[in-house]
């Protein structure tokens, strides 16, 4: 059977064939896109080191803005002021928005920021804009991270003294395949080949294997297998991971990650300093960009204090008659944004779980990303960890990129004569994945956190007599009951099913991940009477949906119905 | 919710580790005759493997094989029981044509093909019990991953590329079934040529009555402890079909053996179902986003 239409995916399989023939490998580099910022790590030969930008930065803000017609990034670009980030010119925070769509809460939530974020509540991928010469010009976050991406690139180039082309890149935990696809395609976009997509925890699991294979090796000690617990927050997302170590193998126990970040904190006390900012914003007019523009700065100079004093004068005027003057305090900061820091603490209580560690196994309790920063954030991981204190020896900013980096130099097949790089992540399944069945559930057939390359298989029956065809509709998520609430990966049809009583034939579905974590979905129907005919069966690599995925199931579901359900087989006596 | 609805759930959730069909009464016609989310047919997934199915030893398809996959489990059991000893003297590397390679060959490091003869304890180098509690098969186990594991091999050839993938995946296989208790209890049977036919009607009244009781009382459980009781009460149970397992494992008397997993797959499903119910702080990632909106 054919492949499905050609994927930026499927182009990397092939280029590793090629690459793994080559004699000099080229130690691919490992890159950490934030939503905020951003940085590129590569193993020197002995050790991890950051690479720093001409301004001698090794954090680059995660932005491009159009102002110039010629669109620049965060790498080169120098900001003149903050404020020109926000002039409506410039696209970030392009990590929230990929592959999402129209109807996506985070998006919705996007709509605030200073560029254009439109929305038709249908479905389909937002409209993205940027404010040039006073027009909104249209572009997409592939297009805006490939750019980024491209600058990156360049300067990676330049300071290795060669071509760079090979990466590692880091993504967090809750990124469904298909928005893996539009980072994929960001990539190809700016020349880069993907080694591995990351789940950002895992690279900083991998960081901590290395070191506790040093520590290990220092005291000549056996190494023990160690279990750590990884929180990771950013702006845009949460992750938190649980990783047994020994020997430099890091074993992922479970994942769990959500969209909560630092973005929620600063936009919750935006609208907590001006409740009817909305309402304001959402004519995005040049004086409302400048009034968005003047209170997320002041709102984010101000969470930023209060990171490190008890409470912080805020004083802004918005330029149209509004301005807020108000002394903000810790605890007030802390109760506008409860819920997201109870989300965080119900993170790690469910990572706990599903890797089925008590806490007090936890050996170390490791906690990076900017927002490990927040005193509320460090108490409430020492909290629910039951810890006096951190896991010491990683910079929160640097952890996930160098780890990045490692797996890059092992994925390059380079070796260390000192065993640095004698080093393994064994992943698992971030969400489960599964079919609608059992009247519009979602039927996980890989659980979440199974170790991968994984292949699982179930069978299922018809709902209807004579019923000779079945809609095979993937879904990817969380396990939530409904199958609408899940990611849609694709969809076919099995045809020619023997006619008999409903619940008689059986049709298997077998989902695979392979070493390169591509999903096929393997379908065949069989019947079981005496007369067995074998019947061909289907092949489909997965993701196959693609923008607009959002009105697929309601499309299929008005278009068929029940008429072409599975069930969990029930069988009779 | 009625006895039979709470069986239902009980007996039907898709998420159990193993499955047992269950019959009831078969006078009352408002019973649902089966329960069980049906897993793969015996057939068709590997016997050792929870539901769904994991690994078969050819898990890499090529496109175009289609569900051949399908087919070859039937057959890999067979090999599987049949003559170990003759295979092991006949093979050698393929590479180096040194004798008795193993997983990798010991002398030119090269990853040999999967040789079904070659059981889960051997491959951890244990010795065929049921009771390994104490063994470390944790550190055999990424001992063999830093080995054989498809990340590491990038400059091997196709083939041997491919031979590490099915390597690495029954060895990830192997660890998963000899660390849970329930899983190895199934597969020293499957070793012995003991299928726990998972299509048999059981007929033990008593235990059904227990498992409605049990059900009730998560039920009502109040609180979280109240279910923390009920859990401990499960792993007391599980702990002692264990012990009674391992007895008549010894003692080869298969017909307790069966009986004691079918205990045990009980038990445990309601231990994961306690534990998934009382999950309800999940966080899913469709719910949130800031206020501002
Ligand atoms: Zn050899």
């Amino acid at each position: 059977m054919a492949e499905p239409a050609y994927t930026v995916a499927s182009d990397s399989e092939n280029t590793e064939e090629e690459k793994s023939s080559s004699t000099f490998p080229e130690i691919a580099i490992g890159i950490d896109i934030g939503t905020s910022q951003c940085s590129v790590a590569v193993w020197n030969g002995s050790q991890v080191e950051l690479l720093k930008n001409t301004r001698n930065q090794k954090m680059m803000r995660s932005y491009v803005t159009f102002k110039d017609e010629v669109p620049s990034g965060g790498v080169s670009n120098q900001l003149s002021h903050e404020h020109e980030l926000l002039s409506g010119a410039a696209i970030f925070n392009m990590k929230r928005l990929i592959g999402r769509v129209d109807t996506d809460p985070v998006v919705h939530a996007s709509r605030s920021l200073p560029f254009l974020v439109q929305t038709m509540d249908i479905g389909v991928r937002p409209f993205i804009a940027a404010l040039v010469n006073n027009v909104w010009r249209s572009t997409t976050p592939e297009e805006a991270l490939a750019i980024f991406l491209v600058e990156l690139r360049a300067m990676a180039g330049i300071q290795l003294k060669r071509p760079v082309r090979n990466v590692v890149l880091t993504i967090p935990v809750s990124f469904g395949r298909f928005q893996l696809t539009r980072i994929e395609r960001a990539c190809a976009m700016a020349g880069l080949h993907v080694l591995r997509l990351m789940p950002e925890p895992t690279a900083v699991a991998l960081l901590y294997a290395q070191q506790q294979q040093q520590t290990a090796h220092d005291n000549m000690g056996s190494g023990s297998e160690k279990i750590g617990l990884i929180f990771n927050m950013g702006a845009g997302y949460c992750d938190v991971a649980v990783t047994a170590t020994a020997g430099g193998v890091s074993q992922i126990r479970a994942l769990a990650g959500t969209t909560i970040g630092g973005e929620d904190l600063l936009q919750n006390m935006m609208h907590h300093l001006l409740p009817n900012a909305e309402t304001l914003f959402s004519t995005h007019g040049i004086s409302e960009i400048k009034a968005i523009g003047l209170l997320r700065v002041a709102t984010q100079d101000a969470i930023h204090k209060l990171s490190f004093q008890a409470s912080v004068q805020i004083d802004v005027d918005l330029g149209n008659g509004s301005k807020i003057n108000k002394v903000l305090d810790r605890q007030e900061f802390e109760e506008v944004n409860k819920k997201v820091f109870e989300k965080c603490e119900s993170l790690i209580i469910q990572c706990l779980h599903d890797a089925k560690i008590e806490v007090e196994d936890v050996n170390d309790v490791i906690a990076v990303g900017g927002c490990s920063y927040i005193p509320k954030v460090k108490d409430l991981v020492l909290n629910v960890c039951k810890r006096q204190e951190l896991y010491k020896g990683m910079n929160p900013l640097e952890a996930a990129v160098s780890g990045a980096a490692l797996e890059g130099a092992v994925a390059s097949g380079i070796s260390d004569p000192f065993g640095n790089l004698d080093l393994l992540t064994i992943q698992v399944t971030p969400l489960a994945i599964g079919i609608r069945a059992d009247g519009g559930k979602f039927v996980p057939i890989i659980a979440r956190n199974t170790t991968m390359p994984a292949r699982k298989e179930m069978t299922f029956t018809t709902v209807h007599d004579n019923q000779t065809e079945a809609l095979i509709i993937v879904y990817e998520g969380e396990g939530q009951q409904n199958a609408e609430e899940n990611h849609l990966l694709g969809y076919f049809k099995i045809v020619g099913i023997p006619s008999a009583p409903k619940g008689v034939p059986e049709i298997s579905v077998c989902l695979d991940i392979d070493a390169s974590n591509v999903l096929r979905v393997y379908a065949s129907a069989k019947h079981r009477g005496p007369h067995q005919k074998a019947m061909p069966s289907m092949e489909v690599r997965m993701p196959t949906v693609d923008d607009g995925h959002g009105w697929c199931a309601e499309a299929l579901h008005r278009a068929y119905g029940s008429t072409s359900d599975l069930v969990t087989v029930q069988k009779k006596i | 919710m009625t006895r039979q609805r709470q069986l239902r759930t009980l007996l039907s959730s898709s998420s159990s580790s193993a499955r047992l069909r269950r019959t009831l009464n078969p006078s009352n016609p408002n019973l649902p005759i089966e329960f069980a989310a049906k897993p793969p047919s015996p057939s068709l997934s590997s016997f050792f493997s929870p539901s769904p199915t994991t690994y078969s030893n050819n898990h890499r398809l090529l496109p175009g094989r289609g569900l051949d996959f399908l087919g070859n489990r039937r057959l890999s059991g067979k090999i599987f029981l049949s003559s170990q000893s003759a295979r092991e003297l006949d093979s050698k590397c393929w590479n180096c044509n040194a004798a008795a390679p193993f997983l990798v060959c010991s002398s030119c490091r090269c990853i040999q093909p999967v040789d079904q003869s070659v059981d889960y304890f051997q491959i951890f180098g244990l010795e065929k019990k049921y009771d390994i509690e104490d063994q470390n098969l944790d550190g055999k186990y990424k001992d063999w991953q830093k080995k054989l594991h498809p990340d590491l091999v990038h400059s091997k050839s196709k083939k041997e590329r491919e031979y590490a993938a099915d390597q690495s995946a029954r060895v990830i296989d192997a660890y998963c079934t000899l660390t849970k208790p329930l899983s190895r209890a199934i597969y020293v049977l499957k070793l012995e040529g003991v299928n726990v036919d998972e299509e048999e009607t059981i007929s033990e009244l008593d235990l059904l009555a227990e498992i409605m009781e049990i059900r009730e009382a998560v039920e009502e459980a109040a609180d979280s402890q109240a279910l923390n009781q009920i859990q401990s009460e499960m792993q007391e149970k599980i702990k002692h079909w264990s012990n009674l397992f391992a007895n008549a494992y010894r003692d080869r008397n298969f017909g307790e053996a069966v009986t004691a997993i079918r205990r045990m797959t009980y038990y445990e499903r309601v231990t994961e179902e306690i534990s998934d119910s009382s999950r309800n702080t999940r966080v899913v990632d469709n719910g949130f986003a800031a206020r501002m909106s």
